[in-house]
């Protein structure tokens, strides 16, 4: 092995990516492993809070919004309640805020990794990722069953991790260039949580796109979270599956991994020296 | 030499650390895409060149920010180089800081599968060294708490056992063994001879000259950043960086001792000093009698003719004895006996008498002198070893210490 050449010609081609990616599976699965672990070891319930909060999370909703606000389903033509629309709205946004407002610490949280040890620190932005989608698991797992019990299941709603993708993809990238820029500017911390809530209302998570209005529609449509959204949404009610915004969606969201590859393969040489 | 035979070789090899004031110079720097120079350059390392070859121990040596680090660290490839290349032929097992990637919350075990996994070894593999790496690191039960629970030792054996059981072809330890107690450093060294005579190559940094000087085949001085001298002759490196931290400047040979000169090749004596003043002879009495052959418990002589190329108001002289691989069974010297010695130029002979302590069996006697002045202390002469013995004793015991047991019985 020789040192100087390899992160260039692994940048920008997707192939030897996911090829690296694959190549330290059992690490990264390790990894995710630690990270969902530690984050509920010594709770006195421990893993078994990996079902009670969307559980929780999803009893409170149905309350809510299901018996308080009375509400109906965002948009017109479902008839889906809107605690199930929140829910599976914020399935998908929540695996892309989990992943990215953690991302500016993945790397920067593990300095004797980047200095002390040989570590393939590209996949540390990744570990964030695999925790949201754990999560996501469970979290589709009880909309399946909520669905299911208030008669509102379509077989259409299977392909929602399929759906998934783009936001995965997106997601990705986000966390690469994240994860670089945190290790060299700490304040990434404190602004990354501040824009994902930003986004969050700016997404439509608790509305349709239909419901906003027209000169603001441009905004939503450059958003590819915003699409993923909808796009899943859709298959959870039934609607039939528009594709073609799906494949617009996948292909924004792969070119920012790309990118958000590129740059943490081209900034990760300082690593070392900042940490 | 074909290229099959090397392991790692280094060339032009250079580090500059870009050193930024504050974080935002270095958005600055990004930005402005090299037409402005926000920072300072740091060189750790430059051009540095060597090859070493499979299969050998090359020990590191040089003193603090010599960058003995930052080329191990170039090594691994956790550094990128700003100038030169490293090439690497075979798997990198890297000890550089004991334990790190160690989860203090996860325990032993789920530790060590971790680092089979940042390593490449499967769950699997790592089962079946499982009990290899257990019963060296020797901490019981503990393999099943959590790491922070640990004593520093106990992390050390853990960490030292996991490293040196990756099976890596290439080993790299900085600094590893420097925590750990002396019964778990000679065990260190017997897996690190282990691995040698598997066909590893290993890299050693360490402050002992002695780990150095007694498992490595070659050595490397590294001086701000370059390499200073390198080469097979162990000992004249060692000589040579020993002048370098003590001394602090550059001390010409006397005429009358050369280095390496008048050695005894056949205990394999690693000599080196300034030579200033050197040990010229070295005799054992006992009785009356010069000998090598010594019986315990009885007054034993031990003289130094010292020759001096001039006088030195202070000088510390010792003498240790040793098993080969062992640290002192005995040591003394003047300072401990709260006895100032000075020497004058030209002859000096000094004796020290004990009551020889030690049971039979062969021993390995050192003698090494320094010119003390306030705290800083200059090598004059260390000849390790500078006999050897032989103890026999009217009947046999166990251990090294001679104290032979007078039993009696109440009626």
């Amino acid at each position: 092995m020789t040192y100087g050449e390899i992160s260039r010609t692994m940048i920008l081609n997707p192939i030897r990516i996911v090829t690296d990616i694959w190549r330290h599976r059992y690490l990264l699965g390790q990894l995710v492993k630690r990270d969902v672990l530690l984050r509920y070891r010594g709770a006195m319930f421990g893993v078994l809070w990996i079902f009670l909060s969307p559980l929780l999370m999803l009893v409170i909703f149905a309350y809510v919004f299901g018996q308080i606000f009375q509400a109906r389903g965002g948009a017109a033509e479902s008839n889906l309640p809107f605690w199930l629309f929140l829910y599976s709205g914020l399935i998908v946004f929540n695996i892309f805020s989990e992943t990215v407002s953690r991302s500016p610490t993945s790397v920067r949280g593990y300095p004797s990794f980047v200095k002390k040890i040989i570590f393939p620190v590209q996949i540390l932005p990744l570990v964030p990722l695999g925790a949201a989608l754990v999560h996501g698991f469970f979290n589709f797992l009880f909309l399946l069953a909520a669905l299911s019990w208030t008669g509102n299941f379509h077989a259409q709603a299977l392909l929602f991790p399929l759906a998934l993708i783009p936001v995965i993809l997106l997601a990705t990238g986000f966390a690469w260039f994240l994860g670089a820029w945190g290790v060299f500017i700490k304040d990434m911390t404190q602004i990354v949580p501040v824009f994902i809530q930003m986004l969050m209302f700016l997404s439509p998570v608790f509305y349709p796109v239909s419901a906003v209005p027209g000169m603001l529609r441009p905004l939503y449509q450059s958003n590819p979270v915003s699409h993923v959204i909808e796009f899943s949404r859709g298959l959870v009610t039934g609607q039939p599956a528009e594709w073609s915004v799906w494949g617009v969606a996948l292909v924004i969201s792969l070119a920012v991994a790309i990118l958000g590859n590129f740059f943490f393969q081209h900034s990760r040489e300082e690593f070392a020296d900042v940490l | 030499m074909s290229s099959d035979d090397i392991a790692i070789s280094v060339r032009n090899l250079g580090k500059t650390y870009r050193l930024f004031g504050h974080p935002g110079d270095r958005i600055k720097q990004f930005l402005s895409l090299g037409m402005k120079k926000y920072h300072n350059e740091f060189t750790a390392l430059h051009d540095v060149s060597f090859d070493i070859k499979k299969g050998e121990t090359v020990g590191i040596i040089g003193r603090n920010g010599s960058g003995k680090s930052t080329l191990l660290q170039l090594i691994c490839g956790i550094l990128k180089p700003t100038t030169g290349t490293v090439n690497v032929n075979g798997s990198i097992s890297a000890l550089l800081e004991l334990g790190a990637g160690f989860n203090p919350e996860f325990t032993g075990r789920e530790n060590v599968y971790f680092q089979g996994a940042v390593t490449g070894v499967s769950k699997e593999q790592m089962d079946a060294r499982f009990d290899d790496i257990a019963s060296f690191a020797d901490i019981g039960e503990f393999i099943d708490q959590p790491v922070r629970t640990y004593s520093s030792g106990m992390f050390v054996r853990l960490a030292f056992a996991v490293a040196s059981k990756l099976d890596a072809e290439v080993v790299i330890l900085d600094e590893a063994l420097a925590v750990g107690d002396i019964a778990f450093q000679a065990r260190c060294f017997e897996r690190i001879d282990q691995l040698r005579n598997n066909g590893a190559t290993i890299l050693l940094v360490s402050h002992s000259m002695q780990h150095i000087l007694s498992h490595c085949d070659s050595a490397l001085l590294l001086h701000r950043g370059g390499i200073a001298v390198s080469g097979r002759d162990v000992a004249s490196v060692v000589a040579d960086y020993e002048k370098s931290v003590r001394v602090g400047h550059e001390v010409s040979y006397p005429s009358g001792a050369k280095k390496n000169e008048n050695m005894r090749t056949d205990i394999q004596e690693k000599r080196f000093g300034s030579f200033e003043a050197f040990i010229d002879t070295f005799e054992i009495e006992q009785d009356g009698v010069v000998t090598t052959v010594l019986k315990p418990g009885r007054e034993t002589v031990f003289r130094c003719g010292i020759k001096a190329t001039r006088s030195f108001r202070a000088v510390a002289l010792g003498i240790s004895i040793r098993k080969p691989g062992t640290a002192d069974l005995w040591g003394d010297n003047n300072i401990l006996a709260g006895r100032e010695l000075a020497l004058h130029e030209g002859w000096n002979l000094i004796e020290y008498a004990v009551d020889f302590p030690l049971s039979s069996g062969e021993y390995l006697v050192y003698c090494g002198l320094a010119a003390i002045s306030g705290s800083k202390r200059v090598e004059l002469d260390q000849r390790w070893p500078i006999e050897k013995v032989t103890v026999v004793t009217d009947r046999t015991q166990i251990g090294f210490i001679y104290a032979p047991a007078r039993i009696s019985v109440e009626a």
